[in-house]
């Protein structure tokens, strides 16, 4: 029961590292970026070309991996999501859902059904005071800790973040005040692809890389995501520790139940509280 | 805008569908061609034209909720798998005649859709579409995770569905795409018509401003239920269509995938119109339809490529013209279509 409890906990950090990535880009522009899957998908493919094919170490190649993902993140603002300012939110969603099926499209066509495990996973299991934990779950456990921590700074305290949220509330007060929107846009977006390589690396330790790997996201990610509230950076980490812990525990109970446990919450959290736990108040109520 | 010398002069012809002799000389002859159509077209092909009347089904009900209501659904292949499914479990495993359950399974997959339609009541737009997500996600696992509760759907393995018969015979290929084509002409009229009526022009209210539409008197809980049910009914209906004609379903059939595919569909063909739902889904099928030989041509160019080449090609190709459509053409192929019938009636003036 212990280790379900642990396991769960440290699983639901995995998630919260996912729903992070959604977050910061939604704080900044208010566009819910729904190919983040198969981006760190795709960057995790990459980082195996890389690792496997190229013979880069993996402390070269983290490094090159966030890189490109920065680079990655700026190229889908700069071409796909700006050319789309103040359209309606379908056109931002499907737009975002189609370059999610084109990023895939482009995994299965060059790297077909291959599955991996990044050659850096560490193996076995730990015991921590009679607990059995998994070392890689627990990894992205403590670099969702960090990230979470370094987001609240970024956007709490420094000038960029306190500029992305107000860039959030309004465009034109925005402008009035001297703040770039666009390159605030950007710049939550290069951020969030450098995101995506981190998920990528942790999320490829933590599961094995398949070309299924993208789905988390809207499986796992958009769940935790509603349940903290779509703007809350405390939010994605309280939802994805308490989605983490109560799937394991319905797994735990009954397995089959365990993989619609997500979903069941999110629709509960829906039709209670449609702006989250932590979400601010602005949902259009009929 | 009319073509010249046609006028209406009575609120029967400003209503009408087809409006003048030449258009019913046009949908005679259309419904004549469409008909001897499964005659002559070679075996590939006609299988092609039997899924695409399926899709024109479920987009069409994709249409009364998106298009004229503005209810967003990323679901509907899972209310076509209810659809699909009721008829399977019924005619399996109960001896129901399939004719019978037709309208059951369009009835139920519309009461499931209703079962998911009622967050619509709390919440809207992006939120909405989040929670048919989650339908998606539910109904395609409960289908699969049921035998466990002792219905028997078969599982992960899917369910065998018996022929359509009539006399004692089951249908072949031509006589099922006349069934098809039967139910596509019913299920369009019904789509056309049904924005002639008081309810159809309250889901347009609904769309375009539900406060405004509610201070008017629309009652918003039965038109956004309504909306729902007929949706999810259309969908049903291809469900079943698509059972018989497969004879063997599995919960994978029906993934999230094909949702999008649908929606994509309105999309291309333009939010809001019939004509519009049916154009998207004959573009996205004729484009799906020549992957085929470009994958050939592509993985016999590049032998090293992988295997799955046509899969990743569909995904490309469906994801670009989507993308083409959202950033070029927003409004859709029958705005173009529009566009190009004014500058038609109109030549030699600008307008």
């Amino acid at each position: 029961m212990g280790d379900v409890l642990v396991q769960g906990l440290l699983v639901g950090g995995v998630y919260s590292l996912i729903a992070l990535g959604f977050v910061l880009v939604f704080k900044a522009s208010r566009v819910l970026n729904l190919a983040y899957g198969e981006m760190f998908a795709i960057l995790a493919y990459f980082l195996y070309w890389l690792l496997d094919s190229m013979g880069i170490p993996a402390w070269l190649g983290i490094p090159i991996l966030v890189v490109c993902g920065a680079l990655l993140g700026w190229a889908v603002e700069r071409f796909a999501i700006r050319p789309l300012m103040n359209q309606s939110f379908l056109a931002l969603l499907m737009m975002t859902l189609m370059l999610g099926f084109l990023l895939k499209g482009i995994i299965v066509l060059v790297w077909g059904g291959d599955s991996f495990v990044l050659p850096f996973t560490p193996t076995g299991t730990i015991d921590v005071i009679g607990l059995q934990i998994v070392p890689a779950a627990a990894w992205a456990f403590v670099v969702a800790i960090l990230f979470f921590l370094l987001l609240t700074v970024l956007f709490r305290y420094t000038k960029i973040g306190l500029a992305m949220r107000v860039v959030a509330g309004d465009h034109t007060v925005a402008q009035s005040l001297g703040i770039r929107v666009r390159q605030i846009f950007s710049t939550s977006w290069v951020i969030s692809g450098a995101f995506a390589a981190i998920c990528a690396v942790l999320v490829g330790m933590v599961w094995m890389v398949t070309p299924e790997v993208g789905d988390l996201a809207l499986g796992k990610g958009l769940p935790v995501l509603l349940v903290g509230g779509l703007d809350s950076i405390p939010g994605a980490l309280a939802g994805g520790l308490i989605v983490g812990v109560v799937e394991s525990l319905g797994g735990y109970w009954a397995a089959p139940v365990r993989e619609i446990i997500p979903w069941i919450l999110m629709l509960v959290i829906l039709l209670v509280r449609p702006y989250g736990l932590f979400g601010q108040k602005r949902i259009e109520r009929i | 805008m009319l073509p010249s010398g046609t006028f209406n002069t009575r609120p029967e012809q400003d209503m009408a569908i087809v409006r003048t002799k030449t258009q019913w000389l046009l949908l005679l002859l259309g419904l004549a061609f469409f008909f001897t159509l499964g005659l002559y077209m070679p075996g590939d092909w006609l299988v092609w034209l039997i899924i695409l009347g399926m899709y024109v089904v479920a987009v069409l009900g994709l249409h009364i909720m998106t298009g004229l209501c503005g209810q967003f659904s990323m679901g509907q292949a899972a209310f076509m798998a209810v659809g699909a499914y009721t008829t399977a479990v019924l005619c399996t495993n109960y001896g129901l005649s399939p004719w019978l359950t037709l309208p059951i399974s369009g009835i139920f997959a519309g009461l499931v859709g209703l079962v998911f339609g009622t967050p619509a009541l709390r919440i809207k737009g992006f939120y909405l579409v989040m929670s048919t997500i989650a339908a998606q996600f539910i109904v395609v696992w409960l289908i699969r995770e049921s035998p466990g509760i002792g219905l028997d759907t078969g599982g992960v393995y899917g369910i065998s569905v018996p022929k359509i018969t009539v006399a004692g015979e089951g249908l072949d290929y031509v006589q099922f795409w006349w069934l098809v084509l039967a139910v596509v002409v019913v299920m369009t009229y019904f789509a056309k018509n049904i924005q002639r009526t008081s309810t159809g022009r309250s889901f347009v209210a609904v769309r375009d401003n539900d406060l405004a539409a509610e201070v008017m008197g629309v009652n918003l809980f039965r038109t956004k239920l309504l909306a729902f049910f007929i949706g999810c009914f259309f969908a049903g209906i291809a469900g079943w269509l698509w059972a018989h004609f497969y004879g063997w379903i599995t919960p994978a059939q029906f993934d999230f995938r094909l949702s999008l595919w649908f929606l994509g569909m309105i999309i291309i063909g333009g939010m809001g119109s019939t004509t519009g739902a049916i154009m998207g889904a004959v573009t996205i099928r004729l484009m799906d339809k020549m992957v085929d030989p470009l994958a050939d041509a592509i993985s016999s160019a590049f032998p090293n490529l992988s295997v799955q080449v046509a899969p990743a090609l569909s995904l490309i190709v469906f994801a670009l013209v989507v993308i083409f459509f959202i950033l070029v053409e927003p409004k859709g192929l029958y705005h173009r279509w529009e566009r190009i019938k004014l500058y038609y009636r109109l030549h030699p003036f600008a307008y």
